[in-house]
């Protein structure tokens, strides 16, 4: 078994580094991808100070938390988009039957799917997420604690990503669907919990993920609660668990296809 | 022994069907209809082990819902699959160890990527040591003549050379059964002959069995000695090669093919 796992980790790392070694073809493109997406997180904060100058603070929210709150988005988004891509188009690869190659070899499909992209450009998010985190001056234990609440979130994106993608084996087009909610993700993640009441609270921490993925890790960093750090570790293992049976059970319905494919 | 024991075996596509321009997108909204397409119907076979089979027929008759079957790719509605003994449904990752596959429209290798780093990648995914892989890479390189582009990247080959690295990328763990989708389509007739030569060679030399679609009749005539058609999801005929020529007599096996074509069309 053990030995299992270590293999699986073998390919995951060398896909990931022919991944990067792929974005790495074109040096400018890729410096320029992952400058430009640091230039354009900073832009919303420069909106965030002159909103923070002119009112105390939204939705409780005062310029540490909303730096917390862009660092936790940028850095989770971020390492789900280098390490696992693909979830983020898997209903693209389910609809046009683009899975075949991953179906004949003998390793984890989804894995091997997820591992099979990355994304230049969340590098310069991940880059800038850690950066902001840090100029918060969390202290070592701080740090840590952000680490390991990346990693949750993560695992909740990639998962939610899966989730949403793998309805493709049931119904067409759920592509658009999918990128939809995904940036539905990125524009609620990137405000205040505060400001949002009732029904839509509800909905943005239980059914669109952002609460577990974003809100709780900021009041963790504010004020560490155990109860709260283990609902969020909880919510992300059960949604992984979620994903991976929706796609599996959806895998027996991968009907391929015909189209001629090249690996790019 | 058997390589590959097919029982009864099918496969049903459901096809969104719509009338034609925009009001027929928008009733198809509201009443959207699909149809039933049987891709596979009850196809029954078996492959001895080092035996070179041709799975042939015209566009959807089968062949690679087929081949898809049997290397793990689709999920059969009915009947039963055996390659090398294991059922591809439940066991797939055991199998995918012991097979190798070849699709012709379909590139396996990162385009990114040298030949050489492709194989590396190839032979990680196999669990094989740096010590086999190096040296089943400097085998088959060999064997297929790769040295001079093997750290040339993949997008710069030509298709004859890059259908070389697939196979060889296929071949990397030694497969017991290869299964070979339209492996020469679009090469010129030089590089078809070389790609059939060592197709033959690995099959002397290491017994594979070899599972082989295509609609080159040459491929079929110089690699395999028996044959089977498909037309409509069903077999349509099993037999020799050899038996097939000497019973039509005068014909070439194009033009026997071409004939049995014809009649499934007018049954």
């Amino acid at each position: 078994m053990l030995t299992v796992v270590k293999n699986q980790m073998r390919v995951c790392a060398l896909s990931v580094k022919y991944n990067i070694m792929r974005e790495m073809v074109n040096k400018v493109t890729f410096l320029t991808n992952v400058g430009f997406m640091v230039l354009n997180n900073a832009t919303f904060l420069v909106q965030w100070m002159i909103l923070l100058r002119m009112r105390g603070d939204v939705g409780g929210y005062t310029m540490r938390e909303i730096m917390l709150l862009w660092g936790f988005m940028a850095a989770s988004f971020g390492l789900s988009h280098i390490l696992f891509a693909r979830a983020f188009s898997l209903s693209d690869l389910i609809i046009k039957g683009k899975l075949d190659s991953f179906l004949v070899q003998p390793k984890n499909v989804l894995v091997s799917v997820l591992t099979s992209a990355t994304d230049s450009s969340a590098i310069g998010d991940f880059l800038y997420g850690t950066a902001l985190v840090c100029a918060c001056k969390p202290g070592v234990g701080g740090f840590f604690l952000f680490l390991l609440l990346v990693v949750t979130g993560t695992v909740i994106f990639t998962a939610f990503a899966v989730l949403l993608g793998s309805l493709s084996f049931w119904f067409v087009r759920m592509d658009m669907l999918q990128n939809q909610i995904v940036m539905g993700i990125v524009s609620f993640g990137t405000y205040p919990d505060g400001i949002f009441k009732g029904a839509s609270r509800f909905f943005l921490y239980f059914i669109i993920p952002v609460g577990m993925a974003v809100w709780h890790p900021v009041h963790l960093m504010v004020s560490f609660d155990a109860g709260m750090f283990f609902t969020v570790a909880g919510y992300a293992c059960v949604l992984l668990a979620l994903a991976v049976a929706v796609f599996y059970r959806g895998l027996r319905r991968y009907a391929s296809g015909n189209l001629m494919v090249a690996r790019l | 022994m058997q390589a590959i024991r097919v029982e009864n075996l099918s496969k049903t596509f459901r096809v969104k069907r719509k009338e034609k321009g925009m009001r027929g997108s928008v009733k198809a909204i509201f009443h959207p209809q699909t149809e039933e397409i049987r891709a596979v119907n009850g196809v029954s076979f078996s492959v001895a082990e080092g035996e070179m089979l041709a799975f042939i027929g015209p566009n959807g008759a089968g062949k690679s819902t087929t081949i898809k079957m049997l290397t793990g790719i689709l999920y059969p509605d009915g009947g039963r699959v055996e390659v090398l003994g294991v059922d591809p449904t439940k066991k797939r990752r055991q199998l995918a160890y012991q097979i190798g596959t070849v699709f012709g429209q379909k590139e396996q290798l990162w385009t990114h990527l040298t030949p050489y780093d492709n194989f590396r990648f190839f032979g990680a995914i196999y669990d094989l040591t740096e010590r086999e892989t190096e040296a089943r890479i400097e085998e088959l390189s060999e064997r297929f003549a790769l040295k001079e582009f093997i750290d040339t990247p993949v997008r710069n080959l030509s298709l004859g050379q890059r259908i070389r690295c697939e196979m060889v990328a296929a071949l990397i763990h030694k497969p017991k059964v290869l299964f070979l989708d339209e492996p020469t389509i679009g090469l010129d007739p030089v590089v078809k002959e070389n790609v059939r030569e060592l197709i033959r060679q690995m099959n002397r030399e290491e017994h594979t069995t070899v599972f082989l679609t295509s609609h080159d009749v040459g491929d079929i005539e110089k690699l395999c000695r028996r044959i089977i058609i498909v037309n409509d999801g069903q077999i349509v005929l099993d037999d020799s090669v050899e038996h097939l020529k000497s019973h039509y007599l005068e014909h070439s096996l194009e033009e026997i093919i071409v004939e049995i074509y014809k009649a499934q069309e007018e049954d």
